[in-house]
C-alpha cells in the first residue's frame, strides 16, 4: 500500500513537473497558429523524454554516475567541455525564461509589473534551494504544478475535444503558415518536451535521493506514466489555444494569452487555479534549472556537488547556482522579452540535444556500469531511431531559424 | 612526464611511416610495490590507431550491447588499432613516440574483456 | 562488472585512458574530491625508455593539471585558475601519490581524507571567502 502512494506520488509530481514556461509558451503559441496540426510531435516529444529520463535514471541509479560525469568520462574533457559550455549557455537562458515567467504570472495576479517580481523571485528561488530539502522540494511544487490540469478540463467543458483530436490528424500547416515556420515550430514543441536539464535533474536526483536498483520500477513508473500524462496537460495547452485563439487570429506573445481559454470556459476561479498552478510548475523549473547549472558544471569537474551535504561541503556547486541565478535576474532586468528568450531556449536545447542524449544511449549500453540492466533490443532500436531523429533535427534548426526569422 | 604528454603523439616506426596516434596506454598491476595500493600500474604497451574519435565510447572493449548500429560504427572505425609493447619504444619526443617495428609488423590489439 | 582481464603474473590489465582517467576520485569517507585530470608516470631508477617500462606513480587533479590537457587557450586559463591560487610562483598540479589509492573501480577511492589534499584548494577558497559568509551555510537543509 505504501509502495502504491509512493508511486502515485511520483506520478503525480512527474505531471506537474514536466510542464514549464517552455511547455506553457510552444504549445499555446503553436496552438493558436497551427491549431492541432502539430500535436504528433508533442506524442514524439514525450516518447523521447521517457526514453532519454528512462536511461539516466537507470544509469545514474546503478552506476551513481549523473549525466555531466557519463560526458567527461565517454567523450574525454576537450569535447566534454564543448559539451558542457553549449549546455550550460542554454541552460542559463531557460533560468531565465523560468524566473521571468514566474514575475510574469505574478504580474497576473498583482498587476504589478513583472520586472519589480523579479528580484524577489530570484531571491526566492535561491532561498528554497539553499534550505529546503531535495525531495521536499521536487515533491511540492511538482505536486501542486498539477493545478494546471484545470486546462484539460476546460477543453472538456468547451466540447471541442472531438473537433480538435479531428484537427490533430491534419499533418500539414495551415493555410496561413509556411512549411519552414511549421518545422520550426515542431523544433521548438520537440525542444519543450525533451528539455535536457530535466534529464540533468532527473539523473543528479537519483543519486542525492540514493535511489538503488530495488528503487528502479517506481522510477520507471513515474517516467513511464507521468511524462505521458504530463504530454496531455501539454496538449489540453495547444487545444486551448487552437479553438479560442486560433479562430480569432490571436497569436500568444504574453503569458496571459495561455490563460484565456481556461478563463473563458471555467471563469476567475479556473483562472485563479490556472495561475496558481503556472506558478508552482514554472517555480518549480526555475529551482531544477538553477539546480542543474550547478550539476552539469560540478559533475563536468568532479567538485563536491549536491543538496545531500550541507552548503560549506560543496562550496563551489552552490557558487555557480547563485551566480547563475543572478546573471539570469539581471539578464531578466534588462527587459529582454520573455518569451522570445523562452522560444529561443527551447529551439537552442532541442538542437542541443544529440550532445547529451547520444553518450547516455552508448553507456545505458555498457555492461560494465550496467550490469545486466542494459538496454533492450527494443529500446536500443527506438532509442537508435530517436538519436538520427535528434541528429537531423540538430542540423534542421539553425538553417530553419534563420529562414523563418525565428518564426516570426 | 603525465600521460597526457603520450595520448594522442604520433607514433613513427623505422621507416619513418606514421603507425597513427596514441589513443590508449595499457597498463598492468605488476610493478613497484606502492604500500597500501600494492604493486603499481606499470605501461605494458600503447594503443595506437588512426582517427580519435570515439575511441573512449567502449566499443572497442567488446561487450557493449549495442546499439548495432553505433557498435559496427566504431567497431570499424577502430578495428585496425594496433598495440605496441613498451619494449619497442625507442624514443619519446615533443607529441611523438618512435618504435623500431615496422607498422605492418605491429599486432592487433588484444580484447580487455573476457 | 565484466571480469577483469589479467596477465600471467595475475596483474590486472587495464587501460589508462578508460579505465583511469577523468575517472572520479572519492575519498575514504566517500566524499568527492575531483576527477584524475591527468596521470603521473615516473621511470624507474630514472632510466631512459625502452629500458624499464615507467608505471603510475601519482594522479594529478585540479586545474594545474586539466588545463594543460585542454590545451589552448582555453587550457592556459584554467591553469591559471590554480596558479593564483597557489602560494608558490610556479607551482606544478596537485599530486596524489598513487600509494593512497585503494580501488580503481566505479570511482577511483582513496585512502585519505580530502582536507589532507592540495586539491582541495580552490573549493577551501570559496568556502571560506564566498559560502561560509552566507547565513544557513553550515546546516543540512531542512
Amino acid at each position: 500500500m505504501k509502495k502504491l502512494l509512493e508511486i502515485t506520488l511520483g506520478i503525480l509530481t512527474a505531471i506537474g513537473g514536466f510542464v514549464d514556461i517552455g511547455d506553457l509558451v510552444a504549445n499555446a503559441e503553436t496552438g493558436a497558429r497551427f491549431r492541432m496540426s502539430l500535436a504528433w510531435v508533442v506524442v514524439v516529444g514525450v516518447i523521447g523524454i521517457v526514453l532519454y529520463a528512462e536511461m539516466a535514471g537507470r544509469i545514474a541509479t546503478i552506476s551513481k554516475r549523473p549525466v555531466f560525469d557519463v560526458i567527461r568520462e565517454r567523450l574525454g574533457p576537450r569535447l566534454g567541455l564543448v559539451n558542457l559550455v553549449a549546455s550550460f549557455f542554454i541552460n542559463f537562458l531557460t533560468v531565465t525564461a523560468e524566473i521571468a515567467g514566474v514575475a510574469l504570472v505574478l504580474e497576473l495576479a498583482s498587476n504589478v509589473n513583472y520586472l519589480l517580481w523579479i528580484p524577489l523571485v530570484a531571491l526566492m528561488v535561491w532561498m528554497v534551494i539553499w534550505r529546503v530539502r531535495f525531495s521536499a522540494m521536487e515533491k511540492i511544487y511538482g505536486f501542486l504544478g498539477l493545478a494546471l490540469a484545470v486546462a484539460v478540463v476546460a477543453v472538456w467543458k468547451s466540447g471541442q475535444t472531438h473537433a480538435l483530436l479531428v484537427q490533430a490528424t491534419h499533418l500539414h500547416p495551415p493555410a496561413t503558415e509556411s512549411w519552414p515556420r511549421y518545422f520550426y515550430f515542431a523544433i521548438a514543441l520537440l525542444g519543450a518536451a525533451m528539455t535536457p536539464y530535466e534529464v540533468f535533474f532527473f539523473s543528479s536526483g537519483a543519486v542525492e535521493e540514493g535511489w538503488t536498483p530495488s528503487d528502479l520500477m517506481v522510477n520507471r513508473m513515474n517516467v513511464y506514466i507521468g511524462f505521458p500524462l504530463g504530454g496531455i496537460l501539454s496538449l489540453a495547452i495547444m487545444g486551448g489555444a487552437a479553438w479560442l485563439l486560433a479562430p480569432r487570429g490571436i497569436s500568444v506573445d504574453h503569458l496571459s494569452q495561455v490563460a484565456l481559454p481556461v478563463s473563458h470556459v471555467l471563469g476567475k476561479i479556473g483562472l485563479v487555479v490556472f495561475l496558481f498552478g503556472m506558478f508552482m510548475a514554472i517555480f518549480g523549473a526555475a529551482l531544477e534549472t538553477a539546480l542543474s547549472a550547478g550539476y552539469a558544471v560540478g559533475q563536468y569537474f568532479g567538485w563536491q556537488w549536491g543538496k545531500f551535504v550541507r552548503p560549506v561541503e560543496a562550496s563551489r556547486f552552490h557558487l555557480v547556482v547563485l551566480l547563475t541565478i543572478i546573471l539570469a535576474a539581471a539578464l531578466a532586468l534588462t527587459t529582454v522579452d520573455p518569451i522570445k528568450v523562452t522560444e529561443y531556449s527551447i529551439v537552442l536545447a532541442a538542437a542541443a540535444l544529440p550532445l547529451t542524449y547520444f553518450p547516455i544511449l552508448v553507456v545505458a549500453n555498457d555492461p560494465d556500469y550496467m550490469g545486466d540492466k542494459t538496454n533492450s533490443k527494443f529500446s536500443n532500436a527506438l532509442a537508435f531511431i530517436y538519436l538520427l531523429l535528434l541528429i537531423a533535427v540538430s542540423v534542421a534548426t539553425i538553417p530553419l531559424m534563420i529562414v523563418t526569422k525565428a518564426g516570426a | 612526464m603525465r600521460l597526457s604528454d603520450l595520448l594522442r603523439a604520433d607514433v613513427l616506426d623505422p621507416n619513418g611511416e606514421n603507425v597513427g596516434q596514441i589513443h590508449d596506454v595499457r597498463l598492468v598491476k605488476d610493478g613497484l610495490d606502492q604500500g597500501l595500493f600494492g604493486p603499481a600500474y606499470r605501461v605494458q604497451g600503447l594503443v595506437v590507431g588512426v582517427g580519435a574519435w570515439g575511441s573512449r565510447l567502449g566499443y572497442d572493449r567488446g561487450g557493449m550491447k549495442g546499439p548495432y548500429p553505433l557498435k559496427k560504427l566504431f567497431q570499424w572505425f577502430h578495428g585496425d588499432a594496433k598495440f605496441v609493447e613498451w619494449s619497442h619504444v625507442t624514443g619519446i619526443g615533443d607529441n611523438v613516440v618512435h618504435v623500431d617495428m615496422a607498422k605492418e609488423e605491429l599486432p592487433a590489439v588484444p580484447m580487455l574483456r573476457q | 562488472m565484466g571480469e577483469p582481464l589479467v596477465n600471467e603474473t595475475g596483474g590486472r590489465i587495464i587501460d589508462a585512458g578508460t579505465h583511469l582517467l577523468d575517472r572520479q576520485i572519492s575519498d575514504k569517507d566517500g566524499e568527492l574530491v575531483g576527477k584524475v585530470d591527468d596521470l603521473e608516470l615516473t621511470f624507474p631508477e630514472g632510466g631512459a625508455p625502452g629500458a624499464s617500462p615507467p608505471f603510475v606513480s601519482a594522479i594529478l587533479a585540479g586545474p594545474g593539471a586539466l588545463g594543460p590537457r585542454l590545451g589552448g587557450g582555453v587550457g592556459r586559463v584554467v591553469s591559471g585558475t590554480h596558479a593564483i591560487l597557489h602560494p608558490s610562483t610556479r607551482p606544478g598540479p596537485a599530486r596524489i601519490a598513487f600509494g593512497v589509492v585503494t580501488k580503481v573501480a566505479a570511482n577511483v577511492e582513496l585512502a585519505v581524507s580530502r582536507d589532507e589534499l592540495d586539491v582541495v584548494r580552490v573549493e577551501n577558497w570559496v568556502r571560506e571567502h564566498i559560502i561560509s559568509k552566507i547565513p544557513g551555510a553550515q546546516h543540512a537543509p531542512q
